[in-house]
This record gives C-alpha cells, structure tokens and sequence, in this order.
C-alpha cells in the first residue's frame, strides 16, 4: 500500500513537465504555430530558472525569469513566421539549438566552473488543508508541490477556455482555417504571436521544474529528450487539454517505472530501461495516431494575399 | 429622381506582381439593386469584391459608402460598414458546426459559457424569414455543397449586412436550389438589401438581376440596365470583338447537333453490378451497372450527395468497388492502379479540382504533365535533352493545350494556385 501510495505521488510529481510542456506546445498549435524548439526552451529554461534563483536566492523570480525566456523565444517563433512567414521547422530547430547553447554557456559565465555543484532549495511540499487528510488521495493529490497544482488546474482552465468560450471558439478557427478566421474579422496575427508567446512561456517553466523539484542545480542536457516527448504527447493528446493531461500521467507512469526498477537494481543495463519512456512513445504513436485529430492548419502560415489553399 | 448609389468603387487598380488584375475599374451599386458583375475566368471579378470586403489591398482608387469616403482594411471594417460577402470557395470551419460556423467572430451572449440559445432564436428565425432551411446542429463537412451555401448566406445576414456579395454562388447548385437561391435574393432585397451578384453564367444574370457590369481582363467595359440590353450585347461585352463567339466553347448555344451513337459497338467503359460501401460503413453505390459507348456523352444525375462523387471515382479506378465488375474496352480493369488505367486512354476531371484536381504550387505545365510523366514523349523529350528537368516538354505540352482557352497569365511555368476558377 505504502508503495502504491509513493509511486502515485511521483507520478503526480513527474507529470509536471510533461504536462506544461505539452500545453505550450497545443497551445501554440492550436492557431497553427507548431513549435518544435521545446527541448531547447526546456533546456534554457532549466539554466536560466536555475541560475536566477541561485543569484536571487528565491526559486519564484527564478520560474518567472524561466518564463520570459521561454516567452522571448515564442516571440521570435512567431515573428518569423507570422511576420516574416518563413519556415516554420526551420525556426523551430534554430531556436532549438539557441536554447541548448545558451543552456550550457549561461552557467559557465555567470558561476563559472566550481568544484561541487552550486544548489538551491527544491520546491516546498504545500499540503492543503483538510483534503491533504483524506486517506489514499490526501497523500497522493494534496500534499505536494505548487507547480503540480498549477499544472493540473491550468489544464482544466485551458480545456474550458477551448471549448466553452467565444475566444476559445475563435482560436481553434484560427488553427483549423485562419482564412476564414480572418474573413469574419478574428485577428489571425494577434491570436498566432499570443499563443506562441504564452505557449514558450509554459515550456520554459516545464524546464525551470527540473532543478526545482528533481536535483536542486542545473546539468548539462538535464532535459534526457522530455521536449521532445512532448510534441509526441500533444499529438497522442489530439491537441486537446484533458487529453494531454491523462497523457501525461501515463508518461510520467513509464518515467518513474524506469526510474524504480533502476534502483531496484534489476538485471538489466540501465541504458535499456532508460529506453523504455521512448520505447513507449513509438508505439502509443502508432496506435494512436491514425486517429488524432490535429488543426488542419498546423505548421503553416497564413498570407492573406496569397492563395493558400 | 435618380437614386444615390449606395456604394462606388471608382479607379480601382490591383496588381499581382506583373499581372495587372484590375485596371481602373469603377462600379456602382444602387440601393435595393441586384446588381450582376458578369465576366469570363480570370476577368477579375473575385479580386475587384476582396477588395470590397478587405481582403485584398488596392494599389489605388477609392471606395464611398453613401456618397463618403472609406477606408476599408480588413473584412472586419467590411463587415462593421454592413458589407458581406458569400466567398467562391466557401470560407468554413468544416469540423464546428453550423450553428458555430454562423456566430463565429460574432459576440455571443453567454460567452463564458457557449449556450447558445438566444443565437440560435436569431438564426432560426433568419432561416424561416428567407427560405434557407438548415440543420443548425449538423456538422459542416457531412452537409452538402447546396447546403453549405445556405450557411454562407446565413451567415451574412446574421451579422445584419446591408449588402451582399455574391461570388459565384449557382455554381455548384441543382436547378431547384438555383431556384430557390433567386427567391431568396428576391425577399432579401425587399427586406431592404442591395446585392452584387457575381457570375458567368449570363442567363442568371437576366433573369435576377437589375443592372449588370461586364469585366474583361480587369477593365470594366460597361453596365447596363437589363431592359435595355439583349444576351448578344453582353457576350460581346464579355469576350470582345476578336473572339470568334459561334465557335466558343462557352458561349455554346442550345443547337447543338449531336451524333449518333452506336449502341451496337462493344462499349468503352462497362460498369457492372458495381456495389460500394464507405469506411464508416454507409453503402454509396448500390448495383449500379451502366455501359458507355464510342463517341458518346453520358450524363450522370441527381441532386448533390447521391453518390455521383463515389461513382466517378469508381468509375475513374482511385477508388476500389466493394464489389462489381468494370471493364474498359472489353478488359476487365476493376482492380488496376489509377496509372494502368490512365494509360489505357481513361482521364479524370474531379469534381472539387482545387483540393482532387492539381498541385497548387506546382507550374500549370508540372501539373499537366503530372500522371502523363512516365509516358514516352515527355520522358523521352527529357532524357534527349540531357537534362532531368522535365520543364521544356512539359511548356511544349502547356501550350498547346492552353490555346484555345487563352489563359492571359503570362506563362506556363506560373503556379497553378495562382489562377482564378
Ligand atoms: N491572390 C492572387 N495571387 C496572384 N494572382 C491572383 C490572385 N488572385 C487573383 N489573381 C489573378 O488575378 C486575375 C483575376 O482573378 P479573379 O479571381 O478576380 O478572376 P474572376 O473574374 O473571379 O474569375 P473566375 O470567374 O474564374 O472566378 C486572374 O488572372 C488571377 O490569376
Ligand atoms: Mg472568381
């Protein structure tokens, strides 16, 4: 029973990244930016996050300097390819690539190389009263981090933003056929820049969560290819928020399965059980994706003038 | 005493990078009017209402809304200043509903919450006062083109506009729904609209219209009242004076002597017992057997949505029968590839060209060549060249299949997503 209890609650714990990570990229997705920098955003937003509340002595103002970062980069996304309507792929992978050597040379400039690891405090346990005393789920739903909280209520608004809101109603339009969108008077421009704007912003937290939460400093490629699951994710999720969230309760599942049987000290090389997340993503996306619905429009830019058919 | 005209577009000029679209043209509509814009493809009657509606920016010229001057930057300013607009291809959401796809960009009432309720009130009665009966809750992609129209219409007159453009709206409709459409254009004029009607078709334009305007190449040529003018004065209008009009494939008249057909020859195209069921598991094609003979024009009908689609891709080889038989001069070619089957002489023009018929950012050429490219003229051609490039055949083919069209785009290598209808 114990065990049961203490893999659920790290479960919970490790959905986080996957999580908001996922709902940036849906998000973004949603209006037809397709993000595909996510590992970098994560990346930078690890360093960054981390550096910050190093400097400042306060893991908030780190999440938030993680948060711009990650914004900053959604903002170039957007730019060039809503503005300057160039390729979409091709921005993604240059951010990508920005975000991995920022990661690395951020670090190294501002605490230089030291001998054991600078640390920060992980995020505090915030047990809510009276539901934390509940048996079973108190322990696994109420007594853990800030973020874990944020991450499942923020899916829950972002599904009822989608599909009970006029904006919401708007903004899928945008995603599935901005030119009718845009022929009724939505502002294809303006809903592409804020998504893809709050989107990044929502990855570079989910980076930022890692040496929050998991080891307290930042290393190099900390990320071990969790952007990239989330683009897998999004699509398992179909592009809709509750679906993402269950998804990424199954994700994080696998995690720390691998993780446990690590420790455990199964026979097993563990480069083998390291395999298994990904393993698991191939074939959740072959038995899976012939039926996920994804905007019709994702990965393309809209020009008014030209005949996009 | 004269009327105002309700709007005036006046010296209107649109390039597309070297193709001159409009050339100062100039347009007045009258309140209450039905007024026919009226040209051949590619006269610029699409490109002259997107400006209109905010689409498309204009070069030059000015656009007056009750005699004062406008700015017009985008369909949203159109559609504040009571200009709506019916678009050739439909703007729609297929995957929302109709209900959605009417009060999208609108503001809803409860819109925190998605209850529809007054909206639809508003629309229903909408659909009661014009004769546009629809099926609020159906999803757009299961509905037919007729219907689709219906909810292009409504969505106009749910935003309350004052005029309506109409691009083309009878193309893909059944006699009846044309019918229908005019009846309604009728009450929605009583009710105080004015209508642009685009088309090419010129007796639509005789028998609904007040006024018309002819476009040709991006000039206006005239406009005139429709008493005043007989169908010879506008198809001389519309083609010009070089234009041979007796030969024209377009403006072919109802004399037509037709051949005679041999019913006795060995038929071309057999289709027999042919049964076919979707993936979602509808039947389509229900034991339909039919023979086609040399020479012979066979005309498939039936109101949109019946199966016509399914038959001719049946009938074309893309896609397989569930059951049945075709043969194509006497050998049986039911299960062959769409490619065996174009180079046994069959060809296939799609009834949605734009999304079956072509690769939009392909050359009119790469597209014509497209399906033909491992036949021996053009590969050979390419091959003695030297060259991989396929570019010099495929013009050759270009041309001389545009001719009699005289597409005035400048050359065969532009993209096809480029052109009109
Ligand atoms: N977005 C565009 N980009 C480039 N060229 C265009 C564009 N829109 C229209 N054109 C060109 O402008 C000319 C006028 O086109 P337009 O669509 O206005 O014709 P139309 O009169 O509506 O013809 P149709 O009856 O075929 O619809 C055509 O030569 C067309 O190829
Ligand atoms: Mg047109």
């Amino acid at each position: 029973m114990e065990t049961l209890i203490t893999f659920l609650r790290l479960v919970l714990l490790s959905m986080v990244p996957f999580v908001l990570a996922s709902q940036g990229t849906m998000l973004g997705g949603r209006t037809g930016i397709f993000n595909v920098a996510q590992e970098g955003i994560m990346l930078l937003g690890a360093s960054l996050g981390f550096l910050v509340s190093y400097q400042v002595g306060n893991n908030f103002v780190g999440m938030l300097a993680a948060m711009a970062a990650g914004a900053v980069f959604g903002l170039l996304l957007a730019y060039f390819t809503t503005t300057l309507k160039m390729n979409q792929f091709f921005i993604g992978l240059s951010l990508f690539f920005i975000g991995v050597g920022l990661s690395t040379l951020l670090p190294k400039l501002i605490i230089g190389i030291t001998l054991s690891p600078p640390l920060i405090p992980t995020l505090p346990e915030v047990s809510i009263p009276l539901l934390s005393q509940i048996p079973l789920l108190g322990p696994i739903l109420f007594r853990q981090n800030g973020l874990v909280y944020f991450s499942i209520v923020l899916s829950l608004l972002l599904w009822y933003f989608l599909y009970r809101t006029q904006r919401g109603l708007e903004l899928r339009a945008v995603g599935e056929n901005p030119m009718t969108a845009d022929s009724l008077g939505i502002n294809v421009v303006r809903a592409r820049y804020w998504t893809a704007i709050l989107g990044g912003a929502l990855i570079g937290l989910a980076g930022a969560y890692l040496p929050m939460v998991y080891t307290g400093t930042f290393t190099e490629a900390m990320t071990r290819g969790r952007g990239w699951l989330a683009i897998a994710l999004t699509f398992f999720g179909g592009w809709s928020p509750l679906t993402i969230l269950t998804g990424s309760l199954f994700f994080a599942g696998v995690e720390v399965l691998a993780f446990r049987a690590q420790v455990i000290g199964l026979a097993l090389p563990y480069q083998y059980l390291l395999m298994v997340p990904y393993l698991a993503t191939i074939l959740i996306m072959i038995l899976t994706f012939r039926k996920a619905r994804v905007p019709a429009f994702l990965g393309q830019n809209y020009d008014r003038e030209k005949r996009n058919l | 005493m004269e009327k105002q005209p309700i709007l005036e577009l006046r010296n209107i000029r649109k390039t597309f990078d070297k193709l001159v679209a409009l050339d100062d043209v100039s347009f007045s509509l009258l309140p209450g009017e039905i007024h026919g814009l009226l040209g051949g493809n590619g006269a610029g009657k699409t490109t002259l209402m997107n400006i209109l509606y905010g689409l498309y920016r204009k070069d030059q010229g000015d656009i007056y809304l009750n005699g004062e001057k406008i700015e017009i930057h985008g369909p949203r300013d159109a559609l504040n200043r009571g200009i709506g607009m019916v678009h050739q291809h439909f703007l729609q959401i297929s995957n929302y509903t109709v209900l959605e796809n009417i009060v999208l960009g609108t503001g809803i009432t409860h819109r925190y919450t998605m209850k529809l309720e007054p909206e639809t009130r508003k629309v229903e009665e909408l659909c009661q006062r014009f004769g546009l009966p629809v099926d609020l809750n159906a999803v757009i992609s299961t509905l037919p083109i007729g219907t689709r129209q219906k909810v292009e219409i409504l969505k106009a007159l749910y935003r309350g506009v004052k005029i309506l453009i109409l691009d083309e709206p009878t193309t893909n409709l059944t006699p009846q729904e044309v019918d229908a459409l005019f009846e309604s254009l009728r009450v929605m004029v009583n009710d105080g609209l004015s209508i642009v009607f685009i088309t090419h078709k010129l007796r639509e334009v005789l028998s609904v219209c007040d006024r018309i305007t002819v476009l040709r190449e991006g000039r206006n040529i005239t406009t005139l009242d429709r008493k005043d003018a007989s169908e010879d004065v506008f198809v001389r209008a519309m083609v010009g004076e070089q234009m041979n009009i007796e030969k024209s494939v377009y403006f072919a008249r109802d004399t037509k002597t037709f051949g005679e057909v041999d019913t006795t020859a060995a038929p071309i195209l057999r289709l027999s017992q042919v049964n076919l069921i979707s993936k979602e598991g509808v039947p389509r094609l229900k034991d339909v057997s039919f023979d086609i003979f040399p020479g012979e024009i066979f005309g498939i009908a039936g109101v949109a949505g019946n199966g016509q689609r399914e038959l001719a891709e049946v009938a074309a080889g893309i896609v397989p029968p569930t059951s049945g038989k075709i043969e194509q001069n006497g050998k049986d070619v039911t299960g062959l590839p769409v490619a065996e089957r174009l180079r046994r002489g069959l060809s296939y023009i799609p009834e949605d060209r734009l999304h079956d018929g072509f690769l939009p950012k392909a050359s009119v050429a790469q597209n014509l060549i497209l399906g033909v490219h491992r036949q021996r003229p053009t590969a050979t051609a390419a091959s003695s060249t030297g060259k991989r490039s396929t570019r010099k055949p495929a013009s050759r083919l270009a041309s001389t299949t545009s001719k009699p069209a005289d597409r005035k785009n400048p050359a065969a290598i532009s993209p096809a997503a480029t052109f009109s209808g």
